[in-house]
């Protein structure tokens, strides 16, 4: 289960910075939150990286399916991107009740990603990709 | 395009599908408020007032609100498709607003026996419909969650609560002889309110506490085996009324599991790693706290004599566990969907979830329903006047309050797919 246990923790270490960006935001710490959004962001499109240009593409390969779930996860990411595109502004505002707002959708919409992610991709991907093929996946996505 | 691993949001239902049962819910409960109004200046409220009101609270407004709930999330938290689910949640919406006026009807007028033979027809056919469309699909999932897990017990429960109810209604018209109607009766309450409600909810919530406060995971051994468990005991239920065996201690074990599993929860959500404390968490909170206080009572009730105050206290308890987790859900259900659907359509200018329904409108409705609360359980204990009515009154200004917002939203939604610009992806 090492691709599971990998990206798992870096959605949890996600969540994380998004909740202190939140809770900067709460205080009315914009700088603080400013800093901790952008290092969520960076975290989030640098996982969201991995996955497309390493992850799913070999998932891709050896199930010839294309059309299947990573699809799926490919459009969730940009709905994803659109939103970080939309807190950003809201921060560099200092709007922060359309923050609070975006975060409530963000928060769903990532949260239903991740446990769809962990609960039935990643599973898959420990299942059907090779050993190996697995380890050397691995160490691709931590190059990124 | 989505067939694959039954993975996403994209197959929701339209949110028409959602709102259709959640508005009915809001009118069913203002329904409620209405006639405890009218009870509360002594109106006869027909021959089995009790009845009228239990059902038009456990099915007009519970019911209608979790059948919204599971159209909505059998895609999302079990991978679930439902094809057609427009037109299939019109018919099931149809008969079963027509089958529970009729039940509610034949509970005002007892001399009319055909009425409840139309009733069970109708809410039979309605109920059992809708529950083979989803039992259909859970049970094809190969890697269950302990939410589609216990989904599945909840619609069986569901099965089995209606069934007895079925049997109730035809002896109550004459139809049958009814010779096991007591049995009958205990059966249909306890699947009804621990197999159908609470076990919905706790399916539920192993998923949607994490998604939506993003809390840490439930232990393994409660999410893996507590609704089996409880589904169970359930069962074990049955053999015991009917073999004539007691039944006191196959009901402190549930209370017990129901009680743990309440107080994990508050656990989770004192441990959440989102900062905000909205409505939703108060009302998540609230709710556990009752169940509790609930099933403490439950338990108490198998090993001492207690008088019917406390009795009432405890279902009045129940009530408000089962009413507070449902409107936690609605207020972040109701504003996700209509952002989510919108955004997806292409439109720009999508609601974000608090333009939709504002933090503070859920907080006032916590407000209006922990008086609600206050003073139902107040006037059981003070019999007055003032307190019955000022009950009902509020019964009635807490779901005219969701209604309220249910409409705001709704308005939104067609505002922005009819006067913003749309982007063809």
């Amino acid at each position: 289960m090492i691709i599971s246990s990998y990206m798992r923790n870096e959605h949890r270490d996600c969540d994380g910075l998004f909740s202190t960006a939140e809770k900067s935001v709460i205080d009315g710490n914009f700088e603080e939150a400013e800093k901790q959004f952008l290092l969520f962001a960076d975290d989030t499109l640098k996982h969201f990286k991995k996955e497309e240009e390493v992850l799913f593409p070999t998932f891709e390969e050896i199930t010839g399916n294309r059309e299947g779930p990573t699809m799926v996860m490919r459009h969730e990411h940009e709905q994803v991107r659109g939103l970080i595109g939309k807190m950003a502004g809201a921060i560099e505002n200092r709007d922060s009740d359309a923050y609070l707002s975006m975060a409530e959708s963000m928060m769903i919409l990532l949260q239903q990603h991740n446990m769809k992610e962990e609960q039935m991709l990643y599973a898959m991907c420990d299942r059907v990709i090779p050993q190996d093929k697995k380890e050397q996946t691995l160490e691709e996505m931590k190059a990124i | 395009m989505f067939s694959q691993g039954g993975l996403s949001l994209e197959q929701a239902p339209p949110i028409s599908v959602v709102l259709r049962f959640f508005m009915t819910g809001a009118i069913f409960g203002v329904l409620l408020g209405l006639f405890l109004l009218l009870d509360s200046f002594h109106v006869n409220l027909g021959n089995n007032k009790q009845a009228l009101l239990t059902h038009t609270l456990s099915l007009g407004v519970m019911a209608s609100f979790m059948f919204g709930a599971l159209f909505q999330m059998l895609p999302v938290i079990a991978g679930v498709v439902i094809k057609m689910p427009t037109k299939k949640a019109m018919v099931v919406h149809l008969l079963f607003i027509v089958g529970l006026s009729l039940q509610l009807y034949a509970f005002w007028d007892l001399s009319t026996p055909f009425i409840y033979f139309l009733a069970s027809a109708y809410l039979g056919i309605g109920l059992f419909y809708a529950i083979f469309l989803m039992l259909k699909e859970l049970i094809q999932i190969k890697d269950h969650s302990s939410s589609s897990k216990g989904m599945i017990y909840a619609l069986l429960s569901l099965s089995l609560a209606i069934f007895c109810g079925i049997y109730m209604l035809l002896s109550l018209g004459g139809y049958i002889d009814g010779s096991l109607f007591t049995q009958i009766r205990e059966i249909h309450y306890s699947f009804a309110l621990f197999g159908w409600i609470a076990l919905l909810i706790i399916s539920v919530s192993f998923q949607v506490v994490e998604m939506f406060y993003v809390t840490p995971k439930y232990p393994l051994f409660i999410s893996n085996y507590l609704t089996l468990a409880i589904f169970s005991l359930l069962i074990l239920k049955i053999l015991a009324i009917f073999m004539g065996l007691g039944t006191e201690l196959i009901t402190s074990l549930l209370s017990l599991l129901f009680i743990l599993y309440a107080g994990i929860t508050l656990h989770r959500l004192y441990h959440r790693k989102r900062p905000t404390s909205d409505a939703t968490v108060w009302f998540w909170r609230l709710g556990m706290g009752l169940f509790i206080v609930s099933m403490f009572i439950t338990i108490l009730e198998t090993f001492i004599d207690i008088s019917t105050d406390i009795k009432m206290l405890s279902n009045i308890s129940f009530i408000g566990f089962g009413l507070s987790i449902i409107f936690a859900m609605v207020y972040k259900i109701v504003p996700f969907l209509t952002w989510f659907h919108l955004s997806n359509q292409g439109y720009i200018e999508a609601p974000m979830m608090h333009d939709v329904i504002h933090p503070k409108k859920a907080k006032i409705h916590f407000y209006i329903h922990i008086s609600m609360l206050t003073i139902l359980i107040t006037a059981i204990f003070f019999d007055y006047f003032i307190l019955n009515l000022l009950s009902a009154i509020l019964v009635l200004i807490s779901f005219a309050w969701l209604f309220y917002n249910l409409v705001y939203a709704i308005r939104k939604y067609r505002y922005t797919q009819k006067y913003t610009k749309r982007f063809e992806w």
